[in-house]
């Protein structure tokens, strides 16, 4: 059970999303980083899928009345428990009943996720308990947490050990690897130069729907293009030349051509990006980023 | 990508990767039936299909690849494309202009009709879904007369009134929800496009039938 003493900037409760409801026109949504959430969810004896918490940028104080067993992962913020015990990233944490943890702000990045022993029991809509504040369905009440808001818990399912988790090699810096895209022929040289040789900075107007991009125009062919299917990490840009990478709570269809889309593999670092960072762009093969996606969560029992 | 001699006499449609785990499948005028024929096969690689206006775009499940069964389906010949005979019809009641619909005056002038013309050739004319998207439930719908068509609006609105009816470049769609806009409001209806809690979540589905009845 948590109790929200002090809610974040935006809480979302999240698991792994709802994928196969594109025909409806609903995304699959879930954490932006699904395998932190995933391990998280691992290094407190939950299924993969279990609901946790997605965090961003300032975080919440929650009390535990009964205590619990979690773990945090993704950005690692600036946190402290009432009683004094350190608060690891990575690991399994036990908390006595009536400690408080407060978590502020990240170190570097901006989202970290919470699991809970247990999960989070909210209802499931249209199959997950993932928040789609776009349409304000899923999660807790189809909103962000509120102070007051009290979370409960599921019955453990596994048994649980004490263990540490290391994310795989990511580049935390550096440039985001992209397959070129649909639409790639569609932009002249000066926009394919811009888009591939120059900084984007994100917008502060940007949200799990999209990261807005400002920097150099991507120039390309106006033609009217027909709305195709595109999922995250697709990179539209409309007739102002300012590229949008489409986040994980973005439209299943879109009418603007795409030029790239980011690998699998590099949207745990989509999902640490803030306003105010810098991006840059390198294209790779297909093969290549397939099996960077392959590459898994390290899981360690603690010594 | 490797290449199947299988004697099909099609030719593998086009497909383009959107990252590495969305494939643009070109369809043009068969979407329906290829997502269709797809969906019927239940691929295990494949987590999701998304139908658009001329093109299908499938999602592989993480560090998938295109499998044989994948390609030879892509490649495939199709079932007979459907008439739309048999498909849901739905009647959506409508209460066209005025604080409803506060482009229609605008948009009847731009296309050189009153608006009684614009609404009678609207609600004329039966509409058949091709897809849904831009929110949940939104559906694009075709059918709309070359004399109504108007491209989108210069600068969106940033708020749409939900159940609002509306045009935009070829189509005609229904907002489902409350939210920002670029199509041009016509008109609106009390209908439920999306329910989350609803076993289907969605009134209209691709392939479904529409027709407008002035309210």
């Amino acid at each position: 059970m948590i109790e929200v003493l002090r809610s974040g900037l935006c809480d979302l409760v999240m698991d792994l999303g709802r994928p196969g409801q594109g025909a409806y026109g609903v995304p699959a949504g879930g954490a932006a980083d699904p395998g932190a959430l995933a391990a998280a969810n691992c290094l407190v004896g939950n299924d993969a899928a279990a609901a946790g918490l997605e965090i961003i940028l300032s975080g919440p104080r929650l009390r535990f009345p009964r205590g619990g067993v979690l773990a945090l992962t993704g950005a690692r913020f600036a946190a402290s428990r009432s009683s004094g015990a350190p608060v690891a990233w990575n690991e399994t944490l036990v908390l006595a009943a009536g400690e408080v943890l407060t978590l502020d702000r990240p170190e570097a990045g901006c989202r970290c996720w919470l699991a809970l022993r247990g999960g989070l029991a909210v209802p499931r809509v249209m199959g997950s308990r993932s928040t789609f504040l776009p349409s304000g369905f899923g999660g807790h009440c189809g909103r962000p947490l509120q102070a007051g808001d009290v979370l409960r818990c599921g019955m453990p399912e596994n048994d649980m050990k004490l263990l540490r988790a290391t994310p795989p090699p990511a580049a935390m810096e550096g440039c985001l690897r992209v397959v070129a895209g649909p639409q790639a022929a569609q932009f002249d040289d000066a926009g394919l130069a811009a888009f591939f040789g120059s900084p984007y900075r994100v917008d502060a107007a940007s949200d799990r729907r999209g990261l807005r991009l400002a920097g150099a125009p991507v120039s390309h062919a106006r033609a009217e293009l027909r709305s195709q299917g595109v999922l995250p990490g697709a990179i539209q840009v409309p007739p102002d030349a300012q590229p949008i990478i489409l986040g994980w709570d973005g439209p299943v269809t879109g009418g603007y051509p795409v030029i790239a889309g980011v690998i699998t593999a590099d949207v745990p670092r989509l999902a640490q990006l803030k306003p105010g960072d810098a991006v840059r762009f390198v294209t790779i093969e297909v093969e290549a980023a397939r099996a960077l996606a392959a590459v898994p969560w390290e899981i360690k029992e603690l010594a | 990508m490797k290449k199947y001699t299988t004697g099909q006499p099609q030719a593998q449609p086009a497909w383009r990767w959107v990252g590495e785990r969305g494939l643009r499948v070109a369809t043009g005028s068969a979407t329906l039936a290829r997502y269709e024929s797809l969906m019927s096969l239940n691929l295990a690689d494949v987590e999701d299909i998304i139908p658009a206006d001329d093109s299908l775009l499938l999602i592989l499940r993480r560090a998938a690849s295109v499998s044989p069964a994948l390609s030879l389906a892509l490649a495939g010949p199709l079932p007979d494309s459907r008439s739309g005979a048999g498909r849901p019809r739905h009647e959506i009641a409508v209460a066209y202009g005025g604080a409803a619909g506060p482009d229609l005056q605008a948009l009847a002038k731009q296309t050189g009709m009153s608006e009684a013309a614009y609404i009678e050739h609207h609600a004329a004319s039966e509409y058949t879904v091709a897809f849904l998207g831009f929110q949940p439930g939104f559906p694009y719908l075709r059918g709309l007369p070359a004399a109504l068509q108007a491209a989108r609006r210069a600068s969106p609105r940033q708020r749409v009134e939900p159940g609002s009816v509306a045009v935009g470049g070829v189509y005609t769609g229904i907002y489902p929800a409350g939210g920002p806009g670029g199509w041009h409001i016509i008109g609106r209806t009390g209908a439920a496009l999306f329910d989350p809690k609803r076993d289907v979540p969605v009134l209209l589905m691709p392939g479904d039938r529409v027709r407008f009845v002035p309210a």
